[in-house]
This record gives C-alpha cells, sequence and structure tokens, in this order.
C-alpha cells in the first residue's frame, strides 16, 4: 500500500502546467472558436450551436462517421489478434525473439507522409516489386473501391502491427513459467492457456493498444488522403478528410465545430472503454 | 517448421516496401547531370545531401527531436515518481486526464495551437514544436516510467535517505541509475513519435524551420525524381532504426503497466 500525501501534486506540477499550454488551453480555444464565424482573426460573429446543427444534420457527416467506424473496426480486429499471434511465435524463439521485435518495431520509425509513398512505389505498375502482378490480377486502387480499401488497411496494418506485437510482447514474457508448467499438469489445452492465463495476464497492456489504435484508425489521415485523397468517389472519405478539406477552405468555426464534435467522439468512447475495462474496487 | 513459415512471411511483409525503397533510392529514375535513367550507384544521396535545404531540415528535426525527449523525461520523471510511491486525491484522474491528452486527435488542436504560438514567437522555431510534441509523449514518458519506478523497491529511497541524501541528490545517485534502461525505452518511444509525426510539424513551419519529413514533401512537383524521395527516405529511416538498435533488450519491458 502506497502511503497517502497530497504534497505529491507538486511533482506533478511541471507536466501539468505544459499540458496545460499545449493541451488544455488550445483545447478551450477550440471550443470557443466553435461557436463563431470566422472571416478573419479580427472580424468573429457568434453563430451559438449553427454549425453543430449544420454538420449533424449533413448526410455526409453520418456517412463519414459510418465509413470511420468501420475502418477502425476492421483495423482493430485485423491487427489485435494478429499481433497477439505474433508476439506469442515470437515467444517460441527464447531470446532470439528480440531480432523479431525490431523487425516489427522498424515500420513505426517511418515518418507517417513517407508510409503512403513506399507503399505506392511498392505497387506501382511500372517500377513497384508488386506491381506487374497486382495489375495482372486487375488490383486498381484508384477506381476500385473495394481495392482502395485493401489497400489503406493493408498499409495501416504494416504500420502500426508492431506497436500491438511489442505490447502484447511485453505482457506475455511477464508471465512466470510456474503458470504454464502448472497448466501443462493440468493439461490444459492450447486453447484454454491462451483463454484464462495469457490474455488475462496482458489486458492491461492490450487495453493501451486498443485505445491507440481506436483513435489513430479512427483519425487516419496522411495515409488516406495520399493513397486515393477519399476516391474513388466517396468511398474512403473519412472524418479527418472533411475536417482538412474546412481547414485548407478557411472556414476556422466550422472546422473548430467539427474538431469539437471529434473530440466530443473520441472522449466517450475513451470514458466507454475505462468504465467498462475498470477493475472491481480496491487497489490492485 | 510451420512456425518458421510463418515468421518469414511476416518478415517479407514488413520488409518488401523496404526493399523497394532501397532498391529505387540507389537506381537513377531521371536521367539528370550526364547520368543515365536506370544507373545503379549513390548518386541519389550524393544529390540529396548536397541540397542545402535537407542538410538544414535534419538539423532542424534533429533539433526539436531530441529538445522533446529532454523536456519530456525531465518533466516525466517528478510526476512519474510521485504515481509510483504516493496515493494522493486525484491520482487516477490525473491518470485519465494524460490517457485523454494522449488521445486527442492532432489535427483538432492545430489550428488554436498555430495561433497561440505564433503570438508566442514559436512558429517557425524547432522550440514550437517540441513543446506542442509532449502532448503526446509526454503521457507515454509518465506511463513507461511509472512501470519502472514501481518495479524498484521503495527500500532503495528509504536507505537513501537514511543515509542522508536530499531529495534532489537520490533521483540523480540512486533512482536515475536504477531506472537507466526505463529512461531509454521512453527516450526511445518519444523519439520515434516525435521524428514521425507530420501534423503539428507541418501547421508550425510555415516560412522556415522546415523538418525532414517536409523537405520530402518539396521533392515532389511537375517531375518527379522517386529514386530521389526514395533515397531521402531511406535516410530518414536511419536515426530511427539506431534506436531500435540501442534499446533491443529493453523495449519489451516498459509496458508492463497497470490500467
Amino acid at each position: 500500500m502506497r502511503p497517502h500525501d497530497n504534497r505529491a501534486w507538486l511533482l506533478l506540477l511541471p507536466a501539468l502546467s505544459l499540458l496545460g499550454v499545449v493541451g488544455a488551453l488550445p483545447l478551450l480555444a477550440v471550443f470557443n472558436y466553435a461557436f463563431h464565424d470566422i472571416f478573419t482573426l479580427s472580424s468573429v460573429h457568434w453563430v451559438g450551436f449553427e454549425w453543430f446543427i449544420d454538420i449533424l444534420q449533413s448526410d455526409r457527416f453520418v456517412a463519414s462517421l459510418g465509413r470511420s467506424l468501420l475502418f477502425s473496426v476492421l483495423a482493430l480486429s485485423i491487427q489485435v489478434p494478429l499481433g497477439i499471434a505474433v508476439a506469442l511465435l515470437l515467444l517460441g524463439f527464447g531470446k532470439r525473439a528480440a531480432w523479431g521485435l525490431m523487425l516489427c518495431a522498424l515500420p513505426l520509425v517511418v515518418p507517417w507522409n513517407m508510409v503512403p509513398i513506399l507503399w505506392l512505389g511498392l505497387i506501382d505498375a511500372d517500377t513497384g516489386l508488386l506491381g506487374p502482378g497486382l495489375a495482372a490480377v486487375g488490383f486498381d486502387y484508384k477506381f476500385t473501391a473495394l481495392h482502395t480499401w485493401a489497400l489503406i488497411l493493408a498499409v495501416d496494418t504494416w504500420h502500426w502491427l508492431g506497436l500491438v506485437v511489442v505490447l502484447a510482447y511485453a505482457g506475455l514474457s511477464a508471465i512466470p513459467p510456474a503458470y504454464r508448467q502448472a497448466a501443462a499438469i493440468d493439461g490444459a489445452s492450447r486453447w484454454a492457456v491462451l483463454r484464462h492465463i495469457e490474455l488475462p495476464r496482458i489486458a492491461a497492456a492490450l487495453s493501451i493498444v486498443f485505445l491507440l489504435r481506436f483513435v489513430d484508425s479512427f483519425m487516419i489521415y496522411t495515409e488516406a488522403f495520399a493513397i486515393n485523397a477519399g476516391g474513388p468517389g466517396d468511398a474512403t472519405r473519412f472524418l479527418t478528410l472533411e475536417l482538412g478539406e474546412e481547414i485548407k477552405g478557411f472556414s476556422y468555426g466550422q472546422a473548430a465545430a467539427r474538431a469539437t464534435l471529434y473530440f466530443l467522439i473520441v472522449l466517450a468512447v475513451v470514458w466507454a472503454f475505462v468504465a467498462a475495462t475498470r477493475p472491481p474496487e480496491g487497489e490492485a | 517448421m510451420i512456425r518458421v513459415l510463418a515468421l518469414c512471411a511476416l518478415a517479407t511483409f514488413l520488409l518488401l516496401p523496404l526493399v523497394q525503397a532501397i532498391v529505387l533510392s540507389v537506381t537513377a529514375t531521371l536521367t539528370h547531370g550526364g547520368v543515365a535513367a536506370g544507373t545503379i550507384g549513390l548518386m541519389n544521396y550524393s544529390n540529396v545531401l548536397a541540397d542545402p535545404d535537407v542538410r538544414a531540415s535534419i538539423g532542424n528535426s534533429a533539433a526539436y527531436v531530441l529538445l522533446n525527449v529532454g523536456l519530456c523525461i525531465a518533466v516525466a520523471l517528478p510526476a512519474a515518481y510521485a504515481l509510483a510511491r504516493y496515493s494522493f486525491v486525484g491520482d487516477r484522474h490525473f491518470l485519465l486526464m494524460i490517457l485523454v491528452f494522449r488521445v486527442t486527435p492532432p489535427v483538432v488542436l492545430s489550428l488554436p495551437i498555430f495561433i497561440l504560438f505564433s503570438q508566442l514567437g514559436l512558429v517557425n522555431s524547432p522550440v514550437g514544436i517540441a513543446l506542442v510534441h509532449c502532448l503526446f509523449n509526454l503521457p507515454v514518458a509518465i506511463w513507461i516510467l511509472e512501470s519502472f519506478i514501481r518495479a524498484v523497491p521503495p527500500a532503495l529511497d528509504e536507505t537513501a535517505f537514511l543515509d542522508g541524501h536530499s531529495g534532489p541528490s537520490f533521483f540523480f545517485r540512486h533512482l536515475i541509475p536504477a531506472i537507466a534502461p526505463g529512461i531509454g525505452v521512453a527516450a526511445f518511444f518519444c523519439f520515434i513519435f516525435s521524428w514521425v509525426e507530420v501534423v503539428f510539424a507541418r501547421v508550425l513551419t510555415v516560412t522556415g524551420g522546415k523538418p525532414v519529413t517536409m523537405a520530402i514533401n518539396a521533392m515532389f512537383g511537375f517531375q518527379t525524381d522517386t529514386g530521389l524521395v526514395m533515397a531521402m527516405t531511406c535516410l530518414s529511416l536511419v536515426p530511427g532504426v539506431a534506436m531500435i538498435w540501442f534499446v533491443r533488450n529493453d523495449i519489451a519491458r516498459g509496458f508492463t503497466l497497470r490500467a
């Protein structure tokens, strides 16, 4: 049991003031802009909830929200199980697993705007290693919606699988060998070990993965925009692409209202997730 | 046998785009300067590095990334220590709050950050980017360091204080050496998240101080030299790969955290 001492807040002060300047203050400013029509910074008019009503009533918003949610669900349901599987695979290699982890972490250090460049180079019909093969089977990410989705999902998985693997591996390698030995003596099946020993032990690490991957895939912009700019048609117009258009079009009030909405959506999901996974009362 | 095959499939998937980039980066894709298209060699790299804008951008990126890492570690250490050793009113709320900041999408904040920082004179400067990147790096650093400090027995603190060490002297002479791998892992994650970030880095560099990620965007034009772009991409991976190498044995230990 840790001693109770409210003076510990003093140690949090530097962190709090830093986050206040770069986090809380800008957030308040966004909320404020969201209720104004902004022509220039010196010509600002109060419009109340007008922007919010406009956005919420537009069919495009609902459609984009649906696409973003679908993308998040697909990304999570591919990357989380695959990441756990890779972590289990690496665990079987003992000390040599460090090489596998380094391999998986490699895509994480690629600057975000270069990830689509790498992949578009790879599938380029003329110079890409995969280009001729993909062209032969009729893969066309520019004009076939299903193919665009598959490409963006593949790129996102390539980019972020390493994070899931590293965190899952960290949790898995911390399980004392005695647990597995006891399970082996009891004749537990592989599935039972996974279900009753491994998954509960990595739950904390996985919840972080879930949140980070949810937010990043829900707010995907750089990759989606670079690959097909929301096309073909509107098939990959995600929420962030609409926000980007408004910022580029200088309609700041509307952009701020939209940003506020996105923030509230993210906050609601995070809150629901934390509430649902909170351990029963009592210090762990 | 199946395990080895699975590993090979994984390695192929992860490495293929990088192999492609390396191949293109050593191929002349456009004919200029007396070098015919299709020639193999390092001319793309020498061309990229001869460009003063690119050299400046490498310096800019290095400046804000290092500044950010230093700042995050310095600010996160006391906070992580407080969270690991004491319970206090609102400690859970603090953890929830930094989680909220970590998951706030950068696009949401880009506009007011730009206005705020232009009033503070921090646009086009590495300091501005280093500060903004704390928004998502500080929570990560606090989580990682907290789990490492928690793993150090509280007896270490008590003995040090009995030996007459003051707070700061205990921090530097006992705590920091004891959690050195944790600081390495936290620095690794701060480094890569700051190095790869593009939204804030783009918004906050209007006329100068362009980072590496923006220097590559400037290479796209009427006739894009793919070889040049790929050479630049490969160069931008070097620091990250070096960081992975440094923390390879500790990388998986940083996240044994409580929810």
